[in-house]
Parts: C-alpha cells; structure tokens; sequence
C-alpha cells in the first residue's frame, strides 16, 4: 500500500486536512459542520497517514491509545452537559456568550463548543480505533 | 414539576463507566466504582420516589426539559412514578448481579471492559425508563444493545460467539423497525414528544374523531418491536438460546432487566398513545375513558395467553436449571402483558408491581443458579444434588426465591398476580385469568422439580468442589443474592406500602392528564376539557352517565360504538 | 421525488432482505448495513419537500380564513414545528425543509455505524475462533455447545 508518491503527497495532504478538519468543527455553530464531521474528516486524515506511512507511525502520532480519547471526549461532553445542573439549570443548557478580547469584534463563544470538542474527540478516538483493531486483526492472518 | 436531578440517574452511570475505563486494569477500585455507582443510582431513585409519592398528584411527576428547550421541540426527561419503580428495581437487581459477579467472572474477562459496560447498559435502561421522547427513547434502547451486545460477547467462547449473532441481528431489524415507525410518528404527527402524542391521540378522542389512517399498522409496528424485546409470543425464540450462553451474573442482570425495557415500553405507550381508536367516553364526573381499539387489544391478549402458557410448558420439558430459569422469564412476561391488555388503571397497576417483583425475583434464582453451578460443576439437574445438605443457606435463598416467582403467599409473586387476574376476571376476560392460573401451577411444578433434583436428592455424583470451598470463595455471591432475596421479601410483606406508589402509576398511565400537563404545560390539557364540556353540554343523559360511578365495570368498546 | 425515494427504499430493502437470508454471516453483515439505510431513506423519504409544505399551508390558511391551521387538524402536513410556529406565513417556508428528520437520520447513521463496527469485528473474532462464517457451520457449533 505504501508507495512514495503517496508519501510525499501526505506530507501536504495531511496538515491540510487536519486543518480543513478543524475549520468544519469551528464552523460547526451556526453552520453545516460541527465536531462530529470534524472528527471524522480528522480520522480520514489519520487513516490516510496510516496508509502511507504504516500502522506503528500513526500509533507513534497518536499521544494516547484511542480509546482513552474516547474515553476523554466522552468525559468532556458529559462534563459540559452536567456543568448547568450545578447552577440549577437543566442538562445540556449552553449559554453563548459574546467575549471581547480588546480587539477586533467580539467573540462569539458558545459554551456548546466544548460538547462539540468532545464529540470530536469520540468520532475520532472511535473511528481510529475501530480501524487500527480491524486492520490488526486482518494482518494478523 | 421540575427537578433537573433526575437525570443525575444517567449520569451517574455514565461517569462510572468513564472512570473505569480509565481503571481498566485496577480491579478492585473499579469494582469500587461500579458498587459506589449502582449505589448511588439506588439512593436518588429512591429518595425521588419516595418524594413523589409524598406530593400530591399535581407535584407527582418530575420533569427536566434537556438543554432547556421547551417540551415538543426538546427533549424531556420524565420521573413518574412507574419509572421511579422501575428504576429503583434496576438499580437493585444491577447491584446484586454487578456484586455476584466478583464471585463467578474470570479476571480475564473482567479486564475486558466489563465493568465500564455493566455501567453503559445501566446508563441505557435508566435512559430508556425516564426518557419522554420517542426517538430518545430509541437511542437509549440502542446504548443498552450495544453494551448487551458486547456483554454477550464477553469473553468470546466459540457457543457465545455462535449464538449471538441470533440476538444481535434479530435486534438491529427491530431497531430498524422501530426507527422507521417513529419516522412515520413525526411524518404522521409532527412531534416525537410522548406527552405530546398522548395530548393529541386524547384530543382525538375527546372529539370522537379518527385517528389518521395508518395509525394502526404504526402501533402494531412498535408492538413488533417492544414485543421482540420482551420477548412476547411469537417472538421469544431467541431468549432461552441467549441466556443460555453468557456468564451468570450477566444471564441474571439480562434475565431481570432487558425483557422489562420491552415491557415498560408497551406499558408506557399503549394504554396512552397507541391502542386508542379515537373514541371515548363521558363518565358521570366529567371524566374521559379512551377507547381501546378492539384489534390491537385482541393481539395483545393473544399474546398474553401463549407467551404465558406455552413458555411454562416449555420451562416443564427443559433439565437444566439455566434453561429453565430463562424459559420461565418469557413465561412471566406474559402476566405483564396480560396486565397491559387489561388496560385498566388498576391492572397497570399490578403489571407494575409484577414487573418489579420479578426483576427482584428472577435475577436472584439466576446467582442462586450460578453458586448452584459452582458446587456442581454443571447446571444439569441430573447431575445435581444434595444441595441443601451441603448448603442450607444457599436452600433457603432459592425457596424463598422460587417461592416468589410461583407466587404463593405472602410472596412478593402472589400480590402481582393476584391484582392481574382478579383485574382479568373483572373484565371479562376469564380465560387468560384461567390460563394464568394454570400456568402459576404449572410454574410451581418446575420450580419443585429445581428444588428436588438438585436440593433434596441425595447427593449422588462426587462433584468438583469442596463445599466449604465454594463457600469462601463465593462470599459476594452470596450478599448478592440475600440482598435480592430481601428486596424479594420485601417487596412481599410489604406489599401495601409499594402498592400505594404502583397504583398511582397505574393511574397515571390510565389517565393521561398528569403526564401531559406536567411535560407541556398546564394549559396543554385545556383543549381536551373543552371538547369534553362540549360534549357534556350535547348530550346531557347519555348512555354513559347512567352507570358512570362503576368506573371498573364499564366496557369501553360497547359504550363507544354507537 | 417522493417516487423515486419510495422505489429507492423499496429497492435498498429488498436487496438487504436478500442478503440477509444468505448463508454466510458475511452477506448476512452487509444486508443489516443496507438495511439501516433503507430505513434512513425512508424517513428522509417522510420528511416531505418544502414547496409541497408550503403550498398546502397557504391552502389550510386561505380555508381557515387567516387563522394558522393546528398541527393536529392536518396530520399529513408536515410543518416543521420549530419554523412553523415562527413563521406561519412568511417566505422560509418554502425554501427549507425540516431539519429535524435529518438530525434523526444523522443520529441513526451514528448508531449503525456503532452497531456495523461491532459486527465486523466480531466477524473477524467468530472466524478466528470458528475458522468459518457459514451460519450453517455456527448453527452446528451452537448445538454441540
């Protein structure tokens, strides 16, 4: 599978994607996009690398194992989906505040954004975990 | 009212799970986690029933609208008091099959996500008890599949893996099924919301108007579904293979609780929504009494006959406790069943009670069955025996136990099937009070058949395990089963006290209002009264107002056709 | 359109239907993955077109006499609640369609594609452990066991 033109070509395409990835999760608000397709362009991106450059580089990308991403996304939406049941406000209940930084327009920071983060890092630890076992599985035979 | 703690009941299992996962190879603090979390649940169901059975009837259903998005539009989350029950049993039976388990799983096994699992398909079924959203309502019946799914699979020996494919397929075509019926809800309604459908099906009724052509081929699509779950005639064929095959604790937990999601779902959608024919009646005080339509309550009867009276005779030729014990689990759900096609207040009622008890029941003859298992060896009563001379403590747990489920009194069996079939005979339905009386011998008969093949008989095969040892090593298994045994107990002698919350639940199943106005508003209901005072207005000595006061006796279906 | 997508559905399910009944596990895996999209269309497929929406709502209102026609009065209407109560009369209507079936058949492609990352992976275990994935074979496994 691994050839060096799709090596070299990685080598734009990857940063490039990661990028488009996080544009779409960011975008996600207001518009077509969010974590989830994020996370998915994100793991098409880490499949990609994984197809060019072998299984134990993209492991070696990887800062942890993928299910503790899962794992940690999950936590994180929860977390932010608990968070207004301290104030007395229901689950899940985002407030969406605009925050000046002193310059430019202010902005616009829901606290949604961090579901979505979370989200993100579930569709990515999930689909790059599920295709890491399946391959293991195949290569092994 | 609100309280936006009940959804604390499916946090709590949620962050478990996550926090074991990160415990993944400490055995002993996940296994304190899982304690701490079944606990915990156990604790504010407990705490939040008995508040709502304190309130009044305005006070006595909690609702937390999700993300605060007002009721049609958002996601509600209801705590009434049929799931408050419901919930309460779960928490209990997912304590004492999460605490057996110490006892009977392999470490292997248990370093297989077992307990981040346990917890997700708790996190499942108290979703699917409290969620007040029919497409909700489908995600958290899909969370507690996949983690059942991969709880089936636990350990992957090669029976296992060869009869899970049975209830995994089976269940993705029922989740299907069920995706594209609420598809067609919203198509045919424009809302997904439980209360809101219920407000709509009751101004229908209060109109004497049809409902939309369809309604019945949707309601006879989601008793596919919740029937498949629950494992009612026709479509319990999958059960018995299943249990079979799993690890005890986990036969036990799916034994007790899956079967019942099924059931509640029926219990919770039926009498509101999806057996009404769009008629009703006025009754003397101004109340309403909803139309059943005739077809769905006859397939539900059906139902109720064989799966109860087929899966005991089934349970009679079975000879392994195991086997026994699973058959005997669709057998039950048919006296639930029976409860919901009754379809009064007080047969909900009971449905309700009987659910609970055998959740409680059920789940303890199964770790009985596992430490059976351990001192035997094998769970083939031919092979049993001598049992109570080697472990009386252990005897006395699976009699009280079996005892329950057969439903002598003053067990916690006898007051469930008792309401449900005085309820039978009340309406005129005689033969399924028959039936369930036969089947409650039948069932005593296999139950004996347990008890003196692997209790009483003398003990006949040199068995692998010393009997002091299986004692020392299944310590947990048995605070397990005593708990359960004591809810049971419980349950039984104070039958009175759990009677007055399951009757309220009945009530409110049966009469809609309270579950409507508290998810939308007080003023949602208003459009009901309305048609309702039309209707008193026109027709002021109608037939119904005669005898209204009789509100048991009157049969909806002659009342209604004009 | 509501055509095409019926036959679209009717064909999806039928194809899944078939699979389903093959003999080895694989076919059977891929027949549940058409199936749930069998169903996704088929929501999609009742979730209605906006023109259609609209042109029916300018009818019930003209009939109504101005009053903004219930829910409930139409049942084959398909207003999307959300929009429908906020804009009763204005233009959006007709240009959009409802979201909210679209968010379901979002969330039910989530969950199959769970339920299908399940399956193949304990395909792969099942042959491992098995050496086969005729449903046959498995059905002969099941009975010594």
């Amino acid at each position: 599978m691994s050839s060096s033109i799709l090596r070299t070509a990685n080598g734009i395409i990857f940063p490039l994607t990661l990028l488009f990835a996080l544009y779409m999760a960011l975008k996600g608000h207001n518009m077509p996009g969010g974590g989830f397709i994020g996370g998915l362009i994100a793991a098409v991106a880490l499949v990609l690398y994984r197809m060019s450059h072998g299984p134990d580089a993209m492991m070696r990308l990887m800062p942890v194992h993928p299910r503790v991403i899962v794992a940690m996304g999950l936590g994180i939406a929860a977390l932010t989906g608990v968070v207004p049941l301290v104030f007395g406000e229901p689950m899940l209940r985002s407030i969406a505040p605009y925050i000046s930084l002193g310059v430019g327009d202010p902005v616009h920071l829901p606290s949604a954004l961090f579901f979505d983060v979370g989200v993100l890092l579930v569709v990515v630890g999930v689909s790059v975990g599920m295709i890491v076992r399946l391959g293991e599985e195949v290569e092994d035979e | 009212m609100t309280d936006h703690r009940i959804i604390l009941l499916c946090v709590i299992p949620l962050a478990a799970g996550l926090i074991s996962i990160a415990l993944i190879n400490r055995k002993a603090l996940s296994r304190l986690v899982g304690i701490l979390s079944y606990t915990l649940m156990l604790g504010l169901s407990l705490s939040l029933l008995l508040k709502i059975t304190a309130a009044p009837d305005s006070e006595s259903i909690l609702v937390s609208q999700m993300g605060g998005w007002t009721a049609p539009f958002g996601i509600s989350i209801v705590f009434d008091s049929l799931s408050g029950l419901l919930i309460c049993a779960a928490a209990a039976v997912g304590l004492g099959a999460y605490v057996h388990s110490f006892s009977v799983i392999s470490p292997v096994t248990e370093r297989r996500y077992y307990h981040p699992l346990m917890q997700f398909l708790m996190f499942g079924v108290n979703l699917s008890f409290l969620t007040g959203d029919l497409f909700n309502l489908f995600v958290a019946f899909e969370i507690m599949l996949m983690a059942s799914y991969a709880l089936l699979t636990i350990g992957g020996s090669k029976a296992q893996l060869s009869q899970a494919y049975k209830y995994i397929l089976l269940n993705v075509l029922a989740s299907t099924i069920f995706l594209m019926a609420a598809g067609m809800v919203y198509g045919m309604f424009g809302t997904l919301n439980i209360a809101d459908l219920a407000r709509i099906v009751a101004e229908h009724e209060a109109a004497n108007k049809e409902l939309p052509a369809g309604f019945k081929s949707l309601a006879v699509m989601f008793l596919l579904v919740f029937g498949l779950k629950g494992a009612f005639f026709p479509l319990w064929f999958w059960l018995p293979d299943t249990y079979y095959t799993v690890p005890i604790s986990i036969a036990g937990l799916f034994g007790g609780l899956l079967t019942k999601v099924g059931v509640y779902t029926v219990a919770r959608l039926f009498p509101l929504i999806f057996a009404s024919d769009g008629t009703s009646t006025i009754l003397a005080d101004g109340t309403m009494l909803g139309g059943t339509s005739p077809i769905i309550q006859t397939i539900l009867i059906v139902a109720a006959a064989f799966t109860m009276f087929l899966a005991v005779l089934g349970a009679v030729s079975q000879h392994h406790v195991r086997r026994i014990l699973s058959v005997h689990v669709i057998s039950q759900v048919g006296y639930m069943v029976f409860g919901i096609a009754v379809m009064t207040g007080n047969a909900l009622a009971g449905c309700a009670f009987y659910m609970i008890q055998h959740m409680v029941v059920k789940c303890a003859l199964f770790l009985c069955c596992g430490v059976m298992e351990k001192h035997a060896g094998t769970d083939d009563l031919d092979k049993l025996g001598g049992l109570l001379k080697r472990d009386w403590f252990l005897g006395v747990l699976f009699f009280i136990a079996a005892m329950s489920l057969v439903g002598l009194p003053p067990l916690s069996g006898f007051f469930g099937k008792m309401v449900i079939i005085r309820e039978g005979f009340f309406e005129g339905m005689w033969y399924l009070g028959v039936i369930g009386l036969v089947t409650g011998a039948i069932t005593l008969l296999s139950m004996l058949k347990i008890w003196s093949y692997g209790y009483w008989n003398p003990d006949q095969a040199p068995t692998t395990n010393k009997p002091e040892a299986v004692k020392a090593s299944c310590k947990p298994a048995y605070a397990a089963i005593t708990l359960l045994v004591v809810c049971a107990l419980f349950l039984g002698l104070g039958a009175e006290a759990v009677y007055k919350v399951a009757n309220r639940a009945g009530e409110q199943l049966d009469n809609p209002k309270h579950y409507i106005t508290a998810v939308l508003g007080d003023d949602a209901y208003a459009k009901v009264d309305e048609l309702i005072d039309e209707r008193i207005a026109q027709e002021p000595a109608g037939p119904a107002s005669a005898d209204g006061e009789s509100l048991t006796l009157v049969n909806p279906e002659e009342e209604a056709t004009p | 359109m509501t055509m095409v997508l019926a036959i679209c559905v009717a064909v999806t399910f039928a194809v899944s239907i078939y699979l389903m009944l093959g003999r080895e596990l694989k076919g059977v895996a891929m027949g549940v993955f058409l199936l749930s999209h069998a169903a996704n269309l088929s929501i999609l497929a009742m979730s209605g077109s906006p023109m259609m929406t609209h042109a029916q709502q300018e009818a019930e209102v003209a009939a109504e006499n101005g009053s903004h026609a219930h829910i409930v009065d139409s049942p084959l209407m398909k207003d999307p609640p959300i929009l429908a109560s906020q804009y009763a009369n204005e233009q959006p209507l007709a240009t959009m369609v409802d979201p909210l079936p679209q968010a379901l058949i979002l969330t039910a492609i989530v969950i199959s594609f769970g339920v299908m990352a399940f399956l193949l992976t304990l395909l792969v275990v099942t042959n491992r452990k098995t050496q086969t994935i005729e449903v046959a074979d498995l059905a002969e496994e099941a009975r010594k066991a």
